[in-house]
């Protein structure tokens, strides 16, 4: 079974495209960390910009917009996008734009926080279980196996239902769901360093377990499954906002992004903005951060 | 280069049993055993984790019937109900009861609508079966013709667009591609009704939302794979030979290159399962996805292990009839097996 399921659809995202030909010969490999490069190809730079321009919104966003995303003006109801409502208002004449703006930070934390459930406790699954082998590791993929079978949006779904509904605790379910990829990746990582000559030299000079484990394992398998979690960032976004659209996470006034479009499906009709412009906000961030995990992610298997 | 992991560990799924000496048969027999036996043990165990999953929600619509004064039961009647749905029993024992009912078939009782669960289900799968395979078949298309244009088409924009498609498909919220193909295809161009969400056209588009998430991961393992055979000797040798670009695709690309991609196949099953729920909520189709839903809202929690576990079933199902038919499907395997 482990090796049945070993491909899930997000790792199998995360490493499969090369770049075309074009950019193969310019990397320069560090070895370990980050790699430098002759030049960041423009769609990288584009992704980049895009993550900095959510990140500031997430942080200032009154710098970004004057007014007020929960207060709406009732006289200028559903203006269609313009020069004075950028893209257009809602059904009680609140500002897309203020609402998107503030809605940024709910939609950023809740998929950080995802992500480092999923890399802390499923990279902890896969360190234990690639290093110890035997039992362990046996037991460790029996419940791999287990998360990998249930569809990880139903997983979330119920985990979201037995936590209560809210941004936080659908978070938290979205990391739960993406455990399993994880630990998958982080022990075949752990398997392939663990036979390196370096690892066994360290063991002559008398290096005890967890000493290896933490000093030469962690550092040296854990690149891929960083470059895991930038893609699974933009997933955990996905997972979230379908979670918000069906209603499980803050209920309104919030702003989170997967809300805005459930609340705007409504007057899908008359006013398509409403979902449009924050359903593209989503995939444009969730294209970008693919974009610059794939970049991470170059260079590794070649 | 980018080898996928698939490919990498699909070979180290063609050699599942190490002892060389036996039979073919024999170890094809030991193989296949091995992997039902697992099939099984996770299925009980994926039972068991969303029984406790679901043990930790506050509250069941039972309970909170039962102690709302107006209907009036007295403490006796309390009890009594509460022991006919198992739920005076100690967490453990209701797991064990629940899974001993579960190997025998049933599947229990919905608490928010008195029907046997197994019927529910019953009626809601056809809905959700025609959803997800006509999905399946349109998410198999895509990603024949992504393939097929990304080795046809030569080095420049439009193979770098047809390259980044599935990027594309994969990033978009699927609820978001729903709700433009309503908008667009229903209310513009009035191609299909949204109030008979079982007629023809509303099915197909339904079906094209939740495909195309699907295509994309499938398209990425089909390309990848693509790139690889082309890769190879034999493919140069078919193009010196003066074969049609059109033919190398054809008769030398694909062959060799649908092995990974039906194993990844086999993955997105859970993903179009799990991505009914929203699709079927946008068109507003009664299957599984709704069943759930609803069973969320009402904290119906039989429902909610029932079709859980049940997705989880057809997972595996379909994720071990690949594995078995895997080996007999590739002539690598067989040769091998031949020589040893």
């Amino acid at each position: 079974m482990t090796a049945a399921i070993l491909t899930t659809d997000e790792s199998a995202g995360g490493h499969q495209q090369s770049d075309g030909p074009n950019h193969a010969g310019q990397d320069i490999s560090t070895g370990s960390g980050l790699r430098l490069r002759g030049r960041i190809p423009l769609s990288v730079g584009i992704a980049f910009t895009v993550l900095a321009i959510v990140l500031a919104w997430s942080l200032f966003p009154d710098l970004f917009t004057s007014r007020n995303p929960a207060a709406g003006v009732p006289n200028r109801k559903f203006t269609s996008p313009g020069l004075n409502y950028w893209l257009g208002t809602d059904h009680l004449g609140r500002d897309l734009l203020a609402r998107i703006i503030h809605g940024s930070a709910s939609s950023m934390t809740s998929a950080l926080i995802a992500v480092t459930i999923g890399v802390v406790v499923g990279g902890l699954m896969g360190l234990v279980g690639g290093y110890l082998g035997g039992w362990i590791d046996a037991v460790l993929g029996r419940v791999v196996d287990v998360l990998l079978a249930i569809p990880s949006f139903l997983l979330a779904v119920i985990v979201v239902t037995a936590l209560g509904y809210d941004t936080r605790n659908a978070a938290i379910a979205t990391g739960l769901s993406a455990v399993a990829v994880f630990a998958r990746l982080m022990r075949s990582s752990v398997l392939q360093v663990r036979t390196s000559v370096f690892i066994e030299a360290a063991r002559v000079n008398g290096g005890s377990g967890i000493y290896i484990l933490f000093r030469h394992i962690l550092p040296n398998a854990v690149r891929p499954v960083l470059s895991l979690a930038v893609l699974q960032f933009g997933l955990a976004i996905l997972t979230i906002a379908g979670l918000a659209f069906l209603g499980y996470g803050d209920p309104p006034p919030a702003s989170d992004w997967g809300l805005l479009v459930a609340d705007g499906r409504e007057h899908l009709l008359h006013a398509p903005w409403l979902v449009i412009a924050p359903g593209l906000v989503i995939a444009i961030v969730v294209l970008a951060v693919s974009r610059i995990s794939r970049w991470l992610d170059q260079g590794r298997n070649q | 280069m980018s080898a996928t992991l698939s490919t990498a560990e699909s070979k180290e799924r063609l050699t599942p049993v190490r002892s060389g000496n036996r039979s073919p048969a024999r170890r094809y027999s030991t193989y296949a055993l091995r992997r039902v036996a697992e099939s099984v043990l996770v299925v009980l165990l994926a039972y068991v984790l969303v029984f406790l999953v679901l043990a930790a929600i506050p509250g069941d619509p039972v309970s909170s019937q039962l102690d709302n004064p107006q209907n009036g039961y007295n403490d006796e009647e309390k009890a009594q109900i509460r022991s006919f749905y198992g739920l005076d029993q100690p967490i453990l024992v209701q797991l064990a009861l629940a899974l001993g009912n579960f190997l025998r078939g049933d599947l229990g009782i919905s608490l928010s609508m008195s029907l046997p669960v197994g019927d529910l289900i019953g009626t809601a799968l056809p809905s959700t079966l025609v959803l997800a395979g006509t999905a399946l078949v349109l998410a198999l298309l895509i990603s024949l013709a992504l393939g097929y244009l990304s080795q046809r088409l030569p080095t420049g924009a439009a193979n770098t667009s047809v390259r980044f498609l599935p990027t594309v498909f994969l990033s978009t919220p699927n609820f978001l591609i729903g709700l433009i193909l309503i908008q667009v295809f229903a209310v513009q161009l009035r191609l299909f009704n949204v109030i008979d969400p079982n007629g023809l056209g509303s099915t197909l588009f339904a079906a094209l939302t939740l495909a195309i998430p699907v295509s994309a991961q499938i398209a990425q393992v089909f390309i990848t794979a693509l790139d690889e055979t082309a890769a190879q000797d034999y493919t140069e040798v078919a193009v010196s030979r003066g074969l049609r670009p059109g033919a190398v695709i054809l008769r030398h690309l694909i062959r060799p290159s649908l092995l990974p991609t039906v194993t990844v196949c086999g993955l997105a099953v859970g993903e179009l399962l799990g991505g009914s729920l929203i699709t079927e909520t946008i068109f507003g189709r009664n299957g599984i996805g709704t069943v759930v839903q609803k069973a969320v809202s009402a904290q119906d929690i039989p429902v909610l292990q029932a079709t859980v576990v049940f997705s989880a079933v057809v997972f595996v199902l379909v994720n071990l009839a690949i594995d078995l038919i895997y080996p007999l499907l590739d002539p690598r395997l067989r040769s091998k097996e031949k020589a040893a």
